[in-house]
C-alpha cells in the first residue's frame, strides 16, 4: 500500500500534477506515514525520472518546470509538519542566486531556483538585473554557500567576472562557492573567470551543487 | 574574330574578343561573378576552372591566390586572364555570387514623388554690361528662392562651370534649402536615389530615378557582418570589445553596401555620383553600427538607444558611395531595439491611417510587433532568435538558392520546394515551420514537440534530418513570438478574434504557409483572408520616406506616439512563455 502511495507521488512529480502532490503529501501526513520516506522515497525518485527524461531530450522546460513547481508544493506541505515533529530536515545547502545587473532574462535562472530548492536546497532568489554588492551582502546575511549567478547576454556575463573580483578584494573569496550559467557561458569561461563550477542546465546545477556542497562538508572537521 | 567560351555550369557559350579579360566577356554575358575587389586581382573570389583551351601564364597575383586557396594550376583568376584561345570553362559555386531574392513589394503605395532632391533646369542670362547681377544672385532669381546653401568648392566652380555650359545648366537641390550640383544642361544628367534596407542578415537595396519616381533595379546580398555573429547581441558585443573590432563592424556592412550599390550602377549603366540622396532603414543596432556610434547604452538593461530621430548627414561622411554631396536620411528609430525598419514598415503598411485593431510583425531575429487598438500604437520585441533565418538548426540556411522553403505532404512521402528549384541545400524558416506542421499531423512529433520515432531524427530528404534540438529552437521561437502576441493583445483588452488584420514583414516574405504557421500556434487562428504578407516593408517604407519628403516629418511625429512595452519585465511573461513553447493552435 505503502509503494503503491510512493509511486503515485513519484508519478504526480513525473507528471507534474501539482494538485495531486498536495493530495498526497496531505495524505501522508493525515496518514502519520514517514514524512522523511515519503519524500526519498516517493517525490525524489520522481525528480530522478524527470532528470532522466530531460538528458532522453523526452522532457523539455515546461515539464521541468511543472515537476519542480509540483516538488516545491509537496515540500511546502510536509516541512512545516517535519519542523512541528522537530525533525532535522537540514537544507542541502544553502544558495543565493540571481541574475547579473543589467540583464532581464530570468526564465532559466528560475528554473534552476526551482529545481535547486526541490531537491532539498534553500534558496534565495534575488530576481533580475541584481546589484553585485546584493549578491555579496545577501549571501553573507544568510551564511550562503552558493553564489549562483545567471546572465544570457555576452555583455553581462562580464558581471560574472567582476563579482569573482570583488570578492577577492573583499577577502571573501574562500567563504562562497560561486557557480555561473546562462546562455553564452561556457566552463571555459568558468574557468577563465575563477568561478567554482558551471552547470549547462537546471539538472546539472543540481548535480553540480550537490557534489560540491558534499567535498565542502566533507573537507569541514 | 570572336573566340568562344564554353561554360560548363551554368551550361552557357559565351563570345570573348581576343586579349579581353575573362571577367569582361562573362560579365556582359550576365553571368553573377565575384567581383568583389572590383576586378583588381585583390580578393581571389572569381576563380574559374579551365578545362581545355591555350592559357597565357599566370600573373604573380593570380599565383599568389592560388597558393593560398591550395588551388591547382588550371584555376585562374577571371578578372586577370586575358582571352587568347577558345577555351571551356567550369564556375565553381564559391565564384558565383549569391542573389538573394528580393521579397515582392506591398503594391507600391500610390505616391505622387515629391523627394527632397530636386533638378531645375536654368537658363542664364550670359553677362552683359546692362545687367551686371552676380552670377548666384541669378541662379537665386531663376530658382525663385532667396536663400540657398551652396558648398564652397562648388562655389569656387561655379564660374568656369557655367561658362562652360554655355549658361544653360542643370541645379540639383535638396528640399530647396541647399545646392548638391550644377551640372551642363547637355549633359543631361541623372538624378538618383537609393532606398537601403541594412537587416541584421540581408541587406536590400532599390535604385530610383527621383525624377519619375521609378524603382530602376533592386539588389540584395548577405550582411558582411554575419561572420561576426548572427544576431544582434553577438555583434554588440564585438563592437563593445573597442577599438579594431568595432570599426570592422561598420566596415563590413559599408563594404556590402557599396559592393551592391557598385553592382546596380553598373548593370544600369548609371554612375553612383548620380545619387544625391539615400535613405536608410536598419533596426536600431544595424543603424549605430553603420554610423560607428558606439552601441553600449544598448548592451544592457534598460537597452536605450543613442538616437532615434537624425538630421540630414552627409554621404561621404557616413562613408555611403554616392555623389560627393549626396544627403543620408535614415528612418527614425522608435525605442530600444524597435528601429527605423519598423517606422518604415508601419509607413508601408499605414498602419496608423487604416481603422480597426492592427498587428504588424517583423517575423525575423527580433521579432517585433506593433498592436494599433483605437488611436493607440504599442511596440514591443521578443527576440525570437535567429532560428526563422536558419541559423542553429543543424540543417538551417537563410531563404537563398537552394534553401527548401516549401514542403508539402506528398502521395510517396514529402514534397520539397527549393528556392531557384535548386538543388537542396538547407532548410530556411519557412520550409521549417511547414515541416514541424506536418510532422505534428503525421503525428512524427508530440505536441510537446518530442520526435516520436526511435532515431529521435526527422528525416527531410538525403542529407538532411531534423534533430530534436532543432525541434526545440524552433519551439523556443515560436514562444516567444507566440508569447509576444498573446501579451499584446491582453494588455490591450483584446482576443484574437478582435484582429482585423495581421501584417507580417521579415525573411519569410510571400513564402510562409498561413495554415502551418496557424496549426503549430505561432500566429492566432484568425480566417486567412486577414493575414497580409507585406514583404519587405523595410525597404517598401525606405523607398516611400526618400520619394515623398513630406512623410519623414510624418513618420518622426507617428513614432514620438508609440508606447514601448517591456515584455521580459511583465511577471506574466515566464508562465505564458512556458506554456507557449507547447504547439498547439490558438487560443
Amino acid at each position: 500500500m505503502k509503494d503503491d502511495m510512493y509511486e503515485k507521488m513519484a508519478r504526480a512529480i513525473v507528471d507534474g500534477q501539482r494538485r495531486e502532490a498536495e493530495r498526497l503529501a496531505r495524505e501522508a501526513v493525515e496518514k502519520k506515514l514517514d514524512l522523511l520516506a515519503v519524500i526519498q522515497s516517493g517525490f525524489v525518485p520522481g525528480l530522478q525520472r524527470v532528470g532522466e527524461l530531460w538528458a532522453r531530450g523526452d522532457y523539455f522546460l515546461p515539464e521541468l518546470m511543472s515537476a519542480a513547481e509540483s516538488m516545491k508544493a509537496a515540500m511546502a506541505i510536509l516541512q512545516p509538519e517535519l519542523r512541528r515533529a522537530n525533525v532535522d530536515t537540514p537544507s542541502r545547502g544553502r544558495v543565493v542566486i540571481g541574475t547579473v545587473e543589467g540583464d532581464i532574462h530570468d526564465i532559466g535562472k528560475n528554473l534552476v531556483a526551482s529545481m535547486l530548492q526541490a531537491h532539498g536546497f534553500e534558496v534565495h532568489d534575488l530576481g533580475a538585473d541584481v546589484k553585485l554588492q546584493k549578491f555579496i551582502d545577501r549571501a553573507q546575511e544568510t551564511e550562503a554557500d552558493f553564489i549562483c549567478l545567471s546572465a544570457l547576454l555576452t555583455t553581462t556575463m562580464l558581471g560574472q567576472r567582476r563579482l569573482i573580483e570583488i570578492l577577492g578584494e573583499a577577502r571573501l573569496r574562500d567563504c562562497f562557492l560561486v557557480l555561473v550559467g546562462g546562455a553564452p557561458v561556457t566552463q571555459k569561461w568558468a574557468d577563465d573567470i575563477g568561478a567554482d563550477g558551471y552547470a549547462e542546465n537546471a539538472l546539472e546545477a543540481v548535480k553540480l551543487a550537490t557534489r560540491l556542497v558534499e567535498r565542502k562538508k566533507g573537507n569541514r572537521p | 574574330m570572336a573566340l568562344r567560351i564554353k561554360v560548363i555550369s551554368p551550361a552557357r557559350t559565351v563570345r570573348a574578343k581576343p586579349g579581353e579579360r575573362l571577367a569582361d566577356a562573362l560579365e556582359r554575358a550576365g553571368i553573377p561573378l565575384r567581383l568583389d575587389c572590383n576586378k583588381r586581382g585583390l580578393c581571389g573570389k572569381c576563380f574559374v576552372e579551365v578545362l581545355h583551351g591555350q592559357l597565357p601564364p599566370a600573373a604573380a597575383k593570380e599565383k599568389f591566390w592560388q597558393k593560398q586557396k591550395g588551388l591547382d594550376k588550371n584555376y585562374r583568376l577571371s578578372c586577370l586572364l586575358e582571352v587568347k584561345d577558345n577555351l571551356e570553362i567550369r564556375l565553381p559555386e564559391e565564384s558565383i555570387a549569391q542573389e538573394v531574392p528580393i521579397l515582392p513589394r506591398l503594391s507600391p503605395a500610390a505616391v505622387k514623388p515629391n523627394p527632397a532632391v530636386k533638378k531645375y533646369v536654368l537658363e542664364l542670362q550670359p553677362p552683359g554690361l546692362e545687367s551686371p547681377t552676380s552670377l548666384f544672385e541669378k541662379m537665386l532669381v531663376e530658382l525663385g528662392t532667396d536663400h540657398l546653401r551652396i558648398p564652397l568648392h562648388l562655389l569656387r566652380q561655379l564660374g568656369p562651370k557655367v561658362a562652360k555650359a554655355d549658361y544653360k545648366v542643370v541645379a540639383v537641390t535638396h528640399r530647396d534649402k541647399e545646392i548638391l550640383a550644377v551640372e551642363p544642361a547637355s549633359d543631361s544628367p541623372r538624378v538618383l536615389g537609393l532606398a537601403v534596407d541594412v537587416g541584421t542578415t540581408t541587406l536590400a537595396v532599390e535604385l530610383i530615378d527621383l525624377e519619375s519616381g521609378q524603382t530602376i533595379d533592386a539588389a540584395a546580398t548577405l550582411n558582411d557582418q554575419a561572420r561576426r555573429g548572427a544576431d544582434v547581441i553577438s555583434r554588440i558585443t564585438q563592437a563593445m570589445s573597442g577599438g579594431i573590432r568595432a570599426f570592422e563592424l561598420t566596415s563590413l556592412v559599408l563594404n556590402s553596401l557599396t559592393r551592391l550599390v557598385g553592382r546596380l550602377t553598373r548593370r544600369n549603366g548609371v554612375l553612383p555620383t548620380s545619387i544625391y540622396e539615400i535613405v536608410v532603414s536598419g533596426n536600431t543596432t544595424m543603424n549605430h553600427l553603420l554610423l560607428g556610434v558606439p552601441v553600449d547604452s544598448l548592451a544592457i538593461a534598460p537597452f536605450h538607444a543613442v538616437f532615434s530621430r537624425l538630421p540630414y548627414l552627409a554621404a561621404q561622411e557616413v562613408g555611403l558611395a554616392a555623389h560627393p554631396e549626396a544627403k543620408v536620411y535614415f528612418s527614425p528609430n522608435i525605442k530600444s531595439f524597435i528601429g527605423g525598419d519598423i517606422t518604415s514598415g508601419l509607413l508601408a503598411t499605414r498602419l496608423d491611417e487604416r481603422r480597426g485593431n492592427l498587428l504588424f510583425i517583423d517575423l525575423g531575429t527580433n521579432g517585433e510587433i506593433v498592436l494599433k487598438t483605437g488611436k493607440r500604437l504599442v511596440a514591443t520585441s521578443t527576440a525570437a532568435g535567429p532560428a526563422f533565418e536558419g541559423m542553429n538548426i543543424s540543417c538551417g540556411m537563410p531563404a537563398l538558392a537552394g534553401a527548401i522553403y516549401k514542403v508539402e505532404s506528398g502521395a510517396r512521402g514529402l514534397k520539397l520546394f527549393t528556392i531557384g528549384n535548386q538543388p537542396a541545400r538547407g532548410v530556411c524558416g519557412t520550409g521549417l515551420i511547414d515541416l514541424v506542421a506536418l510532422s505534428l499531423e503525421r503525428g512524427e512529433i508530440s505536441a510537446k514537440g518530442n520526435i516520436l520515432n526511435k532515431s529521435k531524427k526527422l528525416r527531410v530528404t538525403r542529407g538532411f534530418s531534423l534533430t530534436q534540438a532543432d525541434i526545440r529552437h524552433v519551439q523556443l521561437a515560436c514562444a516567444a513570438i507566440k508569447t509576444g502576441i498573446r501579451m499584446m493583445l491582453t494588455r490591450n483588452g483584446l482576443r484574437e478574434s478582435d484582429l482585423d488584420r495581421v501584417f507580417i514583414a521579415g525573411a519569410f516574405g510571400n513564402y510562409l504557409n498561413i495554415r502551418n504557421a496557424m496549426a503549430i500556434g505561432l500566429l492566432p487562428s484568425l480566417d486567412e483572408r486577414r493575414v497580409i504578407f507585406v514583404g519587405n516593408s523595410s525597404l517598401a517604407g525606405a523607398r516611400l520616406l526618400l520619394l515623398a519628403v513630406e512623410e519623414r516629418e510624418r513618420v518622426e511625429r507617428l513614432i514620438q506616439k508609440i508606447d514601448y512595452v517591456s515584455l521580459a519585465s511583465d511577471p506574466r511573461f515566464q508562465d505564458a512563455y512556458i506554456r507557449a513553447l507547447e504547439f498547439k493552435r490558438w487560443p
